[in-house]
């Protein structure tokens, strides 16, 4: 076993150094991190997961952009106090379209991983610009230029088309048209279409008037109707209590 | 030759110090800027109001500002200077290419700078302390990748034969951040010119990628190099050699080789698969042993040197440190026990977990090496040694404040998260757990204020050391001009 | 390359990798305090950092 090997070789020669280093740095990161690409138990199969509609991707760029992620996490844990609080326990695929992931590590507020659907619109309009007249005790900022700042939508193209690259099923061509119908179904495809966004956007956007005021897109619209999304793709009504656990 | 310089200092042209002394400059620059940030965003979270309803100050945008300037400005403009110093003196040899040096030293000022303001106008990766866009990374990979050049051209123009232990720990911090970097910020670019980008990888895997890179940023950043810190400054400044090198041999080896594994731990009981985090958890308990043989081996140093402890509160800074991180490494391994975890997780136990590192161990070990190389750097004496009596006993009690806060207020909100009335329904409301916090975060925030006050006196003791300094050695130049 | 497939269980691969490891750690803690005389030799090297400053202490008054 000994052919003596001195650790003076290594003292004495930085290149092997680094070499033996490297070595031993990369082992953990491989073991870990490659097999997650490679295993398909990685990511559940279940309905109803898309990716967002341009207007929601907005959303999700304006909550990347404020930070929200330092404050609220969108991971619920499976445990009986967190099912009460927040719901069933998120799911690899649910965010399985997140370019980035926003799972977060801190509960400052409360979880958002399902937060779509619990409050309405107008709640949420008015928590967002001033938190302390819906929630006494919050410390949240306020964020009154939401408001007021109209949504950039001269990009969303691009956006998408980024996403696209990353591997997000937006579509640019017929056949990827009809490869997301029969993957998300009739409703779903055309918003994932990116030559039409910009319709699809302004459309949601007004149809839905997340902010409350008809006359144009703010940027609360964006964000209010990507909170009212999270978390709402997946039916658990149609799953029994135990069909992802072997995932875990 | 040597005659020249009468208070210990090489002559300049043995070694290049001007690089040494301009990111010891800017790291302290960098400590008061990142801690003023720490403390503002601290209040925020006690006193709301002083988000002042601007998009510039909100809480949400100023917390990257805080920990870029902190870690990466103040953590990295000391491990740039220090490990500057310590290879050109353990190897005897000027640093290799001085252009390059210095450009490591105008890029990285530049990516700190760019980075704070592209934060606060709101371009941001949204990967925690890897906020940093596509154009700053670039420019980090370019800095980095000449530092690298720089560290290990030094090294291969030693005088001594043998590279010593400090300099292994550097160089694996270099070689680690590298790779760390590079991987976590592939990102697509919306366009050439706009500097949003989509993350390449989604989901579970992004997530992985990122606590892989989040927390070797805490295992090599700001560990194995403040390590290779400690391995020069501790025995120099306490006068006796390293306490045992066949364990830092040891602990070395373990410490590059383990830390890389345990990433996973920071998403116990989420979509991760679990055998990933439950694997990170057991390399997380193992890696105490490497920590602490680096704790042992520090304090061991300082062991006969006890009554100097009294007398130099520069070495007061060191033991303090090694105290810290014995301490945050201990926590740590705790803390990725998954049940210990599923209460932590999410509350401010973590923050309090991050700043025992960080102030305790990181900000102490940096502020000890540096009282030990400046009078050295700048040929005098420290301007005012009680000065530096008060920074000790201020950060001390500042860390003591901020860490109570939060095991208190991280403890309790855990708790009431998970509480049940006797109907089996929950017993708190999420804006209850929110109300019991106030008390402590105010707290924390006095702690953190602590703490800036003593980082603020040691830069003006820092400035009015450099004014001597500059004074006696033209009046020592005007002596010798006088006598000719 | 049937044999190959047995490296691709995780119940052979954990034990294997776990055995290579420690062997690989227990090798270098015999390498580094198996004998005395390179203890010692290993041990010379912590006088590194003094070295610099010998012909500076004569300086200091």
């Amino acid at each position: 076993m000994n052919f003596n090997f001195k650790h003076e070789w290594v003292e004495t020669n930085v290149g092997l150094m680094a070499v033996l280093t490297m070595l031993a740095i990369s082992v953990g990161g491989l073991v870990e991190i490659a097999p997650l690409f490679l295993i398909d138990k990685t990511v559940e199969k279940v309905e109803g997961v898309r990716p967002y509609t341009p207007l929601e991707q907005r959303g999700r760029d304006i909550y990347m952009r404020e930070g929200c992620y330092t404050c609220h996490s969108q991971m619920i844990r499976p445990f009986r106090d967190e099912k009460l609080r927040y719901g069933h326990y998120s799911l690899a695929a649910e965010s399985q379209y997140d370019h980035p992931f926003q799972w977060g590590s801190k509960r400052t507020g409360p979880d958002l991983a399902r937060v779509g659907g619990k409050y309405s619109n107008e709640w949420h309009v008015q928590h967002l610009v001033a938190p302390r007249s819906m929630v006494e005790v919050s410390v949240m900022p306020n964020y009154p230029w939401l408001l007021t700042t109209k949504l950039d939508i001269s990009d969303i193209e691009a956006r998408m088309r980024a996403l696209r690259k990353v591997g997000v099923p937006y579509s640019l061509s017929r056949a990827e048209y009809d490869a997301n119908v029969t993957k998300f179904g009739e409703t779903v495809a055309p918003q994932l279409h990116i030559p039409d966004a910009r319709k699809n956007l302004v459309e949601q956007a007004n149809f839905g008037n997340y902010d409350g005021d008809p006359s144009g897109i703010s940027e609360m619209d964006a964000l209010v109707a990507y909170l009212q999304v999270l978390g709402t793709m997946v039916d658990f009504s149609k799953y029994s209590d135990d069909a992802f656990v072997d995932v875990r | 030759m040597a005659t020249d310089t009468p208070s210990g200092a090489e002559p300049a042209e043995q070694y290049n110090f001007d690089i040494v002394k301009k990111f010891a400059v800017m790291s302290l620059v960098w400590a008061v800027v990142g801690m003023c940030v720490g403390v503002w965003i601290a209040s925020e979270l006690a006193w709301p109001f002083l988000n002042f309803d601007s998009p510039y100050f909100s809480f949400g945008r100023f917390r990257p500002v805080h920990t870029s300037a902190v870690i990466f400005g103040f953590g990295g403009s000391a491990l740039f200077a220090t490990s500057y110093y310590v290879v050109q003196r353990t190897c005897q040899a000027r640093l290799f290419p001085d252009g390059l040096a210095s450009f490591t030293f105008w890029g990285w000022q530049t990516v700190i700078v760019l980075a704070a303001v592209s934060y606060v106008l709101g371009y941001t990766q949204a990967r925690e302390y890897a906020e940093m866009e596509w154009p700053i990374d670039i420019l980090i990979e370019a800095v980095w990748v000449s530092y690298l050049i720089v560290f290990v051209g030094t090294i291969m123009r030693r005088k001594q034969p043998h590279i010593y232990v400090a300099n292994w720990f550097y160089l694996g911090f270099i070689l680690a951040t590298a790779l760390l970097h590079t991987f976590n910020n592939l990102a697509m670019p919306i366009d050439l010119f706009s500097m949003k980008s989509y993350s390449l990888f989604a989901g579970t895997q992004d997530a992985m990628t990122q606590w892989w890179y989040g927390h070797n940023a805490v295992g090599f950043f700001l560990t194995a190099a403040f390590l290779g810190m400690m391995y020069y400054f501790v025995p120099k400044h306490a006068g006796r050699p390293i306490y045992s090198y066949r364990l830092s041999i040891v602990h070395f080896w373990a410490l590059c080789f383990m830390y890389m594994w345990v990433g996973g731990h920071h998403l116990h009981w989420t979509a991760l698969p679990d055998w990933t985090s439950s694997l990170a958890a057991a390399f997380s308990i193992l890696l105490l042993m490497p920590s602490w043989g680096g704790m042992i081996n520090g304090i061991m140093t300082l062991s006969g040197a006890w009554d100097k402890l009294r007398t130099d509160p520069v070495l007061r800074f060191m033991i303090v440190a090694l105290s810290f991180y014995g301490m945050s490494t201990f926590e740590g391994p705790m803390m990725s026990l998954k049940e210990v975890n599923a209460l932590s997780h999410y509350t401010d136990w973590t923050v309090g977990h991050v700043h025992s590192g960080a102030l305790g161990w990181v900000a102490m070990i940096s502020f000890g090496s540096l009282y030990h190389m400046m009078p050295r750097l700048w040929n005098t004496r420290m301007w005012s040694p009680r000065m530096i009596e008060w920074h000790f006993w201020l950060a001390t009690i500042g860390i003591v404040l901020y860490i109570v806060a939060m095991w208190i207020s991280g403890i309790t909100q855990g708790l009431m998260w998970r509480s049940f009335d006797e109907f089996g329904n929950l017993q708190y409301s999420f804006a209850e757990s929110v109300a019991k916090m106030m008390p402590f975060y105010a707290m924390r925030a006095i702690g953190g204020m602590f703490f800036l006050t003593g980082t603020a006196m040691m830069a003006l003791n820092m400035f009015m050391t450099i004014r001597q300094g500059q004074r006696e050695n033209a009046a020592a130049v005007a002596g010798k001009l006088a006598h000719a | 390359m049937e044999w190959l497939t047995w490296f691709s269980r995780p119940e052979n691969t954990k034990p294997l990798a776990l055995i290579i490891f420690f062997v690989t750690f227990i090798g270098i803690l015999i390498y580094v305090y198996g004998s005395r005389k390179r203890g010692q030799k290993l041990e010379s090297y912590r006088d590194i950092p003094f070295l610099d400053e010998q012909d500076v202490n004569k300086d200091k008054q």
